[in-house]
Order: structure tokens, then sequence, then C-alpha cells
């Protein structure tokens, strides 16, 4: 298992593009993906889960990943939030 | 007739036409519960429903971005492991086990403290819609008997409603739900057609067919009008729709007044979106960039390398306008989570914007050398902030030669006629002006603090909110004086505080001389009209008269009595 944190920065937190944007990323990772955003756990791979966990721009999360490819796949998350998910600066 | 107030105007304009009245479509959906061994069955139904609506979707996709994200929430493994999971557990059929679903996430959504993401609870519920009618095997066509030309009044608008409509048809929305943030709301604004959200019960007092007038500028409706009222509102529609027009137009045409006098309207900005969208309105350049931006959407104080990133990048999109990028200016009300201010007693008169430059040298130079590599890449003007005293400047600019000194030795290129500013925005700045303009470029004048300063008073509370104006006749003078002392140096004057966009002030402003107005993009349009409008002598005799006034209020008054 991995981890690793950080922060979210767009404009309206994880609103439905951007967590559609990280669903559909995470949902072609083979790792199980968890994300604790303060006392919430949520499953990444759904837009759903993501929108209503209600993740606001300025909220740090942490990422874990596990799985056979855990180490790739934790990176390719964190690399997807920190690009801002479709959204730019 | 009847006549109804409102409150949430989306999008400006005026309609008068035939109400459409879309009758909320109740789908009978049959609850029922299943029999054992039905469940793969029924998971095959849902399975098939989902496959139709992505199909569908996928289409609509292609031309909307919201569908993007439907498509996504059609297909979502939550939504589908929650319907599934009551199809088998609690032998609901497909359609319970949806409504179940839908209503578990709409509740959350609507729980939210954040008004955006309420809304996307709309979202939720038109992709659940979607969902049953494939269940059903019907089309939804609730549009389909919208054949002339109407105003549409809805309890609430999916996008998967507009995305049917005829928009040739629509003169205007009014929904009951909605905020301004809806998806209806955002389509109205692009499309400039008038719209009403939020407007309580109206679906009751309104009948298909029944002649409406909307003034969504005013936030009135009123239903079965009389002949005479019509004419009224159809002379208003007119006058409107000429004046969007002749704004639009005049957006191309040369700022200057009536009688060829030549002023410059510029953007204040945040980042490079603002920028991107700034363009659009045909501006003279950037009057103020707000570099404290960069450093407050950062986790540590920004590189260099990301500071000139963003610098060349702005000028670059400017072509040849000028930038006038402020120098960081935080403190006050304003801080950074990665940098601890310390704690005062009057954070306005405390450690902020150019004090705090001076004595963090090393953090100052970093910005002025991204600044300055960027300046060969278009037209870069510096402005410092809150600057009280000579000495202030000299040191500002020392700390600036020195960073042209190192790029030189590093043989790297920066404009070296760069011109430099200051912000006038404190009594201490007005009281010299005549001597910073010998040692300056330009002055900006920052109307929001500078009337605080002057005035003593801070508008952020609310006892003494109602204190805090412009155009008391200290503020006034002080602009005056600072626009005087500027021109007797020859250096240009500008304002980039909210006053330059005040619609009582302008014509005052342009009176006194002011050679750069700054402000939000979307008020350009408007103020390049009402300064196209004015003449600059009559604007000088008002303003020469404003000048001897005691007040405010009869500063007001004469200014309304001339008729802005």
């Amino acid at each position: 298992m991995v981890k690793g944190t950080i922060t979210v920065n767009n404009k309206s937190g994880l609103h439905l593009r951007p967590a559609t944007e990280l669903a559909n990323i995470a949902g072609k990772l083979d790792s199980e993906i968890t994300i604790v955003a303060g006392e919430k756990r949520v499953n990444p791979k759904s837009t759903l889960i993501l929108m209503s966990a209600g993740i606001k721009k300025g909220t740090t999360i942490e990422v874990i990943c596990e799985g056979e490819s855990e180490e790739a796949d934790l990176k390719v998350v964190l690399e997807a939030i920190a690009g801002g998910l479709g959204e730019g600066e | 007739m009847q006549e109804w107030k409102v409150q949430k105007t989306a999008s400006k304009g005026y309609a008068i036409g035939p109400a459409f009245v879309v009758k909320p479509q109740k789908i009978e959906v049959d609850k029922t519960q299943i029999t054992a061994g039905q469940e793969a069955a029924e998971t095959k139904r849902f399975e098939a429903a989902v496959a139709k609506a992505k199909a569908d979707l996928s289409v609509l996709a292609a031309k909307d971005d919201i569908f993007a994200g439907h498509l996504a929430l059609t297909g979502d493994v939550a939504l589908y492991d929650g319907v599934i999971g009551r199809i088998k557990a609690k032998q609901r059929n497909a359609e319970m086990a949806l409504i179940e679903t839908q209503d578990e996430y709409v509740a959350v959504f609507e729980s939210m403290d954040d008004e955006y993401m309420r809304e996307r609870a709309a979202d939720m519920k038109d992709v659940a819609k979607r969902l049953l009618y494939a269940l059903k095997g019907i089309e939804d066509n609730s549009f389909a008997a919208m054949k002339e030309k109407g105003i549409v009044v809805a309890e609430d608008l999916t996008p998967s409603d507009t995305a049917k409509m005829n928009m040739e048809l629509v003169l205007g929305f009014i929904t009951e739900e909605g905020g301004v943030t809806s998806h209806v709301s955002i389509i109205a604004k692009n499309m400039a057609i008038p719209c009403l959200v939020g407007v309580g019960e109206i679906m009751r007092e309104v009948a298909d067919g029944e002649q409406l007038i909307m003034d969504a500028s005013a936030g009135e409706i009123f239903i079965k009008p009389d002949e005479a009222l019509i004419l009224a509102y159809q002379k208003k529609q007119t006058d409107f729709m000429a004046m969007q027009k002749e704004m639009k137009d005049l957006s191309r045409l040369p700022s200057v007044t009536m009688d060829g006098h030549a002023f410059e309207l510029a953007a204040n900005v945040g980042n490079l979106e603002d920028i991107k969208q700034a363009i659009k309105h045909q501006i003279d350049g950037i009057g103020l960039f707000r570099s404290e931006f960069l450093y407050m959407e950062s986790r540590q104080f920004p590189t260099e390398e990301a500071q000139y990133d963003v610098y060349r990048q702005a000028a670059e999109l400017l072509e040849g306008r000028e930038l006038t990028i402020r120098t960081l200016d935080i403190g006050g009300d304003k801080g950074l989570d990665y940098f601890e201010f310390p704690r005062e007693e009057n954070p306005f008169l405390g450690y902020r914007a150019i004090r705090m430059c001076l004595d963090q040298s090393e953090t100052f130079k970093v910005q002025l050398r991204a600044i300055l590599r960027a300046s060969v890449h278009g037209k870069i003007r510096i402005m410092y902030p809150m600057i009280i005293s000579i000495s202030e400047l000299r040191a500002a600019n020392e700390i600036l030669n020195e960073c042209k000194a190192e790029l030189k030795n590093e043989s790297i290129e920066y404009d070296e006629n760069i011109q430099v500013g200051m912000m006038i925005e404190t009594p201490a700045a007005v009281w010299q002006a005549e001597d910073f303009a010998k040692h300056v470029d330009f002055f900006s004048i920052g109307t929001n603090d500078l009337t605080q300063y002057i005035l003593a008073v801070d508008r952020g509370n609310k006892k003494v909110a109602q204190l805090y104006d412009s155009f008391h006749p200290a503020v006034l003078r002080a602009i005056h004086h600072t626009i005087q002392a500027g021109h007797q140096a020859k250096i240009k004057v500008g304002m980039c505080g909210e006053f330059a966009s005040d619609e009582r002030a302008v014509r005052l402003l342009l009176g006194m001389g002011l050679d750069e107005f700054s402000m939000s993009a979307t008020e350009i349009a408007r103020v390049k009209y009402e300064l196209r409008a004015c003449e600059q002598g009559a604007a000088a005799k008002l303003a020469a008269a404003v000048l001897q006034l005691e007040t405010a209020a009869a500063v007001k008054e004469l200014i309304t009595e001339q008729g802005v």
C-alpha cells in the first residue's frame, strides 16, 4: 500500500467536470484506490461518490493505492489532480 | 393584469409573447417488488436502459460538455451498485431501485453548503429521469408541442430539456427553481435570452398561451398585460436591443469623446484566464494585474521561473498593449498560507504591500526579475503599491536596479525602457504627488484604499460602512490634485479602483483629466458608451463646479441634475 497527499486546486473543487475526469482516470487503473478527505473515505472511480464528498478548493486529501501497480497508479492520480483535472489553472 | 416581482435575474433583457408552460411530466413509475429469481432479468433491464441512455448522451456530449458529465453519471459504478444492490437485496424493480438510489444522492447534494454543488442535484435528477424513460421505452417529448415563439415557463429546466428545445422559438425563460449558476441560467446568458429564475409559484398563475411581458432587467413579469403596457414594453425592448448592439459596435470604435478627446480603457485582472476574457472586450491594455493572486494560489512563494512564465504569457496575450503589473500587495486583509504575518492591531496600517517587499527584499527580487525577464515579450509596466515616501520609492527602485544589473551580468535580456509607476492610495502620496511625479513614469489612483485612508473608514465594518463614500469632497479633491500633479510632470494618470467604472463618476473623472480608466472587463462596454457620449469641455466645467462643493450629497445632486 502506498500513500500520497495533495491539495485540490480546482476553482470550484471537485464538481461535475473535474470529478468525471478523475473518475475516468482512476477507473482505468488496476489498484484499489481510496481518497481520504477529513473524515470521508471515498472511491475515486465513481463520479457520483467523488461529488458527494464535496471536496472544495484548498482541501488537502490523501490518496491511497493498493495493488500490483500501486506505485505507478498513485503517481498517475496525484499528477492528474495536480494538473487541475482538465480545468487548467 | 397581474404583476410579479422577481429577485434573481439570470440574464437581462425583455421578452413579450405567449407563455409556453412546460407541464411537469409525471411519468407513471410502477414501483413494485419482484419475486425471487427475477433479479437477473431486472438487472438486464437496467443495463439495457443504461446502454440506451449512454448512446443518446454520447451524441449530445459532442455538442455540450455538460452531457459528458451526464454520460459519466449514467455509467457511474456507484449508481450501478446502488440500483443493482437494491434489486438483489430488497427485490425492488429497476424503477424503484433507481428512484431510491437517486434520492439518496440528491439528498447528499442538497445538503451541501455550496450553491453550485447543491444545484448538481439537478444533474442527478436529469440523469435518473433519462434512465426512467429508457426503462419505460418511451421518448420524452415535452417540447414537441412548441411550434411558435414563446416564453418558456417551467418548474425547472434540465440540460436534457434545453437540448430538446428549438432555441429560435425561445423568447425568454422563467423557472420556479434554480439559481443564477444553474444550467438554464448559463445557457440563457450565453445566448442573450432573458431569464428569470427562482420565481416562486409562477406555474400556478400562468396558463399556457397567455400573453406575458417579462422584464428581466428590473425583475418583473406581467401576466395578461393591456395593450398600452405591451406598447410601452415593445419600445423598451427595441431601445434595449439597440443599446446592446450599439455597445457592441462601439467597442470597436476608438476611445474618444464627442469633442475628440482621447481616453484609455483598461481592465483589472488577477490571472491569465481573466486576461483571456478581458481581451474580448477591446481593451487598450491591463491597468492592474493583481500579482498577489499568483502568491495566494500557490503553496509556497512562486519561483522566478513560474512567475516569468505567467507574466510572459500575459504580455503575449496582450499583443503589444500595456500590461501594468502591480508588485505583491499582500497583508492587510490578504494573507498567505505559507508566510506568517505578525498579528497586528491595525493590519491596514501595518506590515503590507511595499513595506513587506522592502523588508523581504529577496522575495521582492524574485518577482522583479521575473517581470523584467518577461518585459521583452510585450509592453510591461511595473507598479508599486502603498508608497508613502520618496525614500520607499528610492529603495524599491534600488532593488529594481540591482535586478537589472544582475540580469545584465547574466546576459539575460529585458526592456531597458520599462516604465515604473506607483499607486496613489495614501494621503501621503497625494500630498507629495508633485514630488513623486518627478520620479515615476505614471500614477494609478487606487480609490478603494484611498477613500478608506482619507476618510479613516473601514468599509468592511458595517457600523461605519455608510461613511465610506468616494464622492466625499476630500476624496474628489485628492483625485484632482493627483491628476494635476501628474500632468504638470507630463506623466499619465490612471485609476484602477471601483470608482473608475461608477456611472456617476466617469464623466466627472473625465472632466478632471483622468487619462486611463481601469476596471473589471465586463464594465468596459458600458463605460466606453458613456464616455463616448461626453464632451470633455462640458465635463471639465462639471468637474470645476463639483470641486467647489462642500458635501458628498451636493456633489451627487449636481451630477444627477446634469444628467449622466
